[in-house]
């Protein structure tokens, strides 16, 4: 199975030291130390404005940092590092307002990819691409383009076309935010199975059900820091912090 | 659809010309750097001649470049000549799309005892708005093309002797004719805008009604539809239109300042000047200017038409 | 009228000429059209620089366009080039140049007006497939600016073909100056000429910019999403 591929046996997959963002003289993220092992499912929680989407674009240099260092495999990314664009070759993602390239088929937006950045033979990712299609229940869509498809249909395929670079880490920005409810639970449930796969995963998402029942690991953010980090079961049993606290009472109704 | 498109061009090339005019052409004066010198043969430079012509141009260099200019021609082997393509019958485009007319017949005379061939002719189609220009730009060596000598022009370009007068006409149906300026008192005079039959009227007559038109052949059309008693033009042209149109005659058939058409060079070009001028005194001599009358203009203008009033040999006037 | 004047028109001297004429004209366009094309591209990509300087150099070249008439620089060109350097060129070149130049400052800003117009996370999600710029210019990028700038690329293109009857005024003979020389040549005997003449030329406008057109709404109702 191409996802599972794995480079090396170490386990921390991802290991970020000391992370600074600032953004017009306005810190985003104020120091964030943050450690992945490889097939783990971290989900970030947060109020609006934290700084989880940000950390989620350093991560795979589409933000710069100003501070600290990312470790990717043990390696340095970005200047003086691993190259960006190799990096992000390894390291997939999923956007919240899916952006396929609206002229281009489902089929050519999942091999825009691995043709053009990984120069890879185009039959063995036109064969992956189709059993990652079928995986989502898209094959039959892979003539049509975006436009004639779903907004869950659409996030489907951005997963699809992440997931056929053979990443070996995938990074979700509130991909379910943008769509009508009846359309997220077939976006969760992909999801969920590439966590079953060992998929490691960092996951913005503002989905609490699914967050308990995928995540191995919450990590709260607030205010450009990590203010909390548990147990996916600890943290909404009994949250530690009174932000994280405060922060889940927003969900619930009494 | 028509007077629009041709409106159009003609106020857009009115206005690039004044711009040129008002700055371009000042800012790039001919300059020394635009025809390599030639040593080769030609006559003793006539440098004096040169700068009296040209006040503008006292550099002594440009007379030296210029004196090559026929002898430069003749290694060329071909004369450089700017003619009307769409003004019959002074210069047009026959049937078979060839250069014809008066201008022409001449031109190729030119040619002949320039170079012994009348075709060995780079013909140049030129508009009345970019003659000078084109002089100026040494895109040509001469210019015949219906070209009015005019105190600016002069200043611009070097004029040799002229070969044609020509006057102002009005023409009127025969049946309510105009044989006076007096007659057309309490009358509509039908002119083409930017001539010199309206500038005259419009100045010496400011009391005549003027119905204004931008096209020739509107102008001619609102007269034979009576929407004007008369239709004042260059007298040439009227001669040649009444001899086509039934009905109508020149009533009269000279008016105002009689202009003269001369071939031009560039200013300064005293070489060349001298040979077009001692060329024109020799053709005066064997009337050849009446040979170019009776092959371009006789079949047009008819008998009705006296060559000895357009006609100038040698240019003697 | 002693006769409709459409003798003129269907004589068949004049017809070869008149199409000699088109056919100058259409060489004329499509050269012009061609170098704008392609310099268009080049110069709109770099007109989305942020660079200051390059950019405000790139403007004035473009303003300078805009606000010097056509015909001014043609003339610049042809006569005050041969004024100034002893540049002789010929009417026909001058006015490829000049079209060109003309050509490409317009279609480089609509070039540039497309590739803005393409929303940043386009950019982002090539970005974060691991592309590289000049890849995500070629696949995603300018793909999509096309198909944006289509309609007032086409546009353009037939502004520029109607515009080419300039070339007149640095003695190029292209189809409407043919007509001209027909009419005057007939203005004696036939009046009527010029209507005929007009209205074949009027046609064959066109017929050469109708289907331009039609082509580009087509390509606007496929390219539709």
């Amino acid at each position: 199975m191409g996802i599972l591929a794995r480079g090396d046996d170490s386990v921390e997959i991802l290991k970020i030291k000391g992370l600074k963002k600032t953004y017009g003289g306005k810190t985003v993220i104020n120091g964030v130390d943050l450690t992945i092992s490889r097939g783990e499912v971290a989900v970030v929680l947060g109020p609006s404005g934290c700084g989880k989407t940000t950390l989620l674009k350093c991560v795979n240099g589409l933000e710069s940092h100003q501070g600290g260092v990312i470790l990717f495999n043990g390696q340095p990314l970005g200047e003086g590092g691993l190259k960006w664009t190799l990096a992000r070759q390894k390291i997939g993602m999923v956007f919240q307002s899916y952006d396929l390239f609206p002229h281009m088929t489902v089929l050519s937006n999942v091999m825009l990819g691995p043709l053009r950045a990984q120069k890879r033979a185009k039959d063995e990712v036109y064969a992956q691409a189709l059993e990652l299609l079928d995986r989502v229940g898209l094959s039959d869509r892979r003539d049509d383009y975006p436009r004639q498809l779903s907004g869950g249909q659409k996030q489907r395929i951005a997963i699809v076309r992440a997931l056929c670079m053979n990443p070996e880490l995938m990074l979700f920005d509130e991909v379910t935010a943008s769509l009508d409810p009846e359309m997220v639970r077939e976006v969760l449930d992909v999801m969920m199975g590439l966590a079953k796969r060992g998929m490691t995963m960092l996951i913005v998402t503002h989905e609490m059900e699914f967050a308990k029942a995928a995540a191995d690991r919450i990590i709260f953010m607030d205010e450009g820091v990590i203010a909390e980090e548990s147990e996916a079961g600890d943290f909404f049993k009994s949250p530690r912090t009174e932000r994280a606290k405060r922060f889940l009472n927003t969900f619930y109704f009494d | 659809m028509k007077g629009k498109t041709n409106g159009t061009l003609r106020t857009m090339t009115a206005l690039a010309a004044g711009l040129l005019a008002a700055g371009l052409l000042t800012a790039c004066q001919p300059n020394s750097n635009d025809t390599p010198a030639q040593s080769s043969g030609g006559d003793t430079p006539r440098e004096q001649d040169a700068q009296e012509q040209d006040a503008r141009e006292p550099d002594a260099s440009q007379a030296e470049l210029e004196r090559g200019a026929t002898a430069e021609i003749r290694e060329r082997g071909k004369v450089r000549i700017a003619v009307f393509a769409d003004k019959p019958p002074f210069g047009y485009l026959d049937e078979t799309g060839a250069n014809a007319g008066f201008d022409i017949v001449i031109a190729k005379r030119v040619a002949k005892d320039l170079l012994g061939d009348e075709n060995a002719v780079e013909w140049a189609h030129v508009e009345p708005a970019n003659r000078v220009d084109y002089l100026e730009s040494d895109k040509v060596d001469l210019v015949f093309a219906n070209f009015t000598v005019t105190p600016e022009r002069s200043e611009r370009v070097d004029f040799a002797l002229p070969y044609m007068k020509v006057a102002l006409g009005v023409v009127s149906p025969e049946a309510a004719p105009i044989n006076d300026v007096s007659d057309l008192e309490g009358e509509q005079l039908i002119v083409i805008k930017g001539t010199t039959a309206e500038t005259y009227f419009t100045n010496e007559y400011p009391e005549i009604e003027l119905l204004k038109f931008d096209e020739i052949s509107e102008a001619f059309q609102a007269l034979t539809d009576g929407r004007g008693a008369g239709l004042a033009q260059d007298n040439t042209f009227l001669f040649a239109w009444a001899n086509e149109n039934p009905g109508y005659a020149v009533g009269v058939g000279s008016l105002g300042n009689q202009d003269v058409i001369a071939p031009a060079v560039r200013k300064g070009n005293a070489e060349l000047l001298e040979w077009l001028n001692e060329e024109l005194r020799a053709l005066g001599e064997e009337r050849f200017i009446h040979q170019a009358y009776d092959e371009a203009l006789a079949p047009i203008y008819g008998d009705v038409v006296n060559p000895e009033d357009l006609v100038v040999e040698g240019g003697e006037l | 009228m002693p006769n409709s004047g459409i003798d003129a028109l269907l004589s068949v001297n004049n017809l070869t000429r008149l199409g000699q004429g088109l056919a100058v004209t259409l060489k004329l366009s499509i050269i012009s059209i061609a170098i704008s094309l392609a310099l268009g591209l080049i110069y709109g990509i770099a007109m989305t620089t942020k660079n200051k300087l390059l950019y405000g150099l790139l403007k004035l070249y473009l303003e300078a366009f805009r606000v010097i008439p056509l015909l001014v620089w043609l003339f610049l060109l042809f006569f005050g080039g041969a004024r100034a350097f002893g540049a002789d060129t010929d009417g026909f070149t001058a006015s490829v140049i000049v079209f060109s130049m003309w050509g490409t400052v317009e279609m480089g800003d609509i070039i540039r007006g497309a590739v803005q117009s393409i929303p940043a996370c386009q950019r982002l999600s090539a970005e974060a497939l691991g592309m590289t710029k000049a890849r995500i210019y070629r696949h995603v990028i300018i793909p999509q600016a096309v198909r944006r700038f289509t309609p007032a690329a086409i546009n353009l293109v037939t502004r520029m073909i109607k515009t080419s009857s300039l070339a007149v005024f640095v003695g190029v003979t292209e189809i409407l100056r043919v007509g001209k020389q027909i009419i005057e040549f007939n203005m004696m005997k036939n009046p009527m000429a010029s209507f005929w003449i007009y209205a074949f030329i009027f046609v064959v406008y066109f017929i050469i910019c109708y289907p331009v057109s039609r082509l580009s709404k087509r390509l606007e109702a496929k390219w539709e999403y």
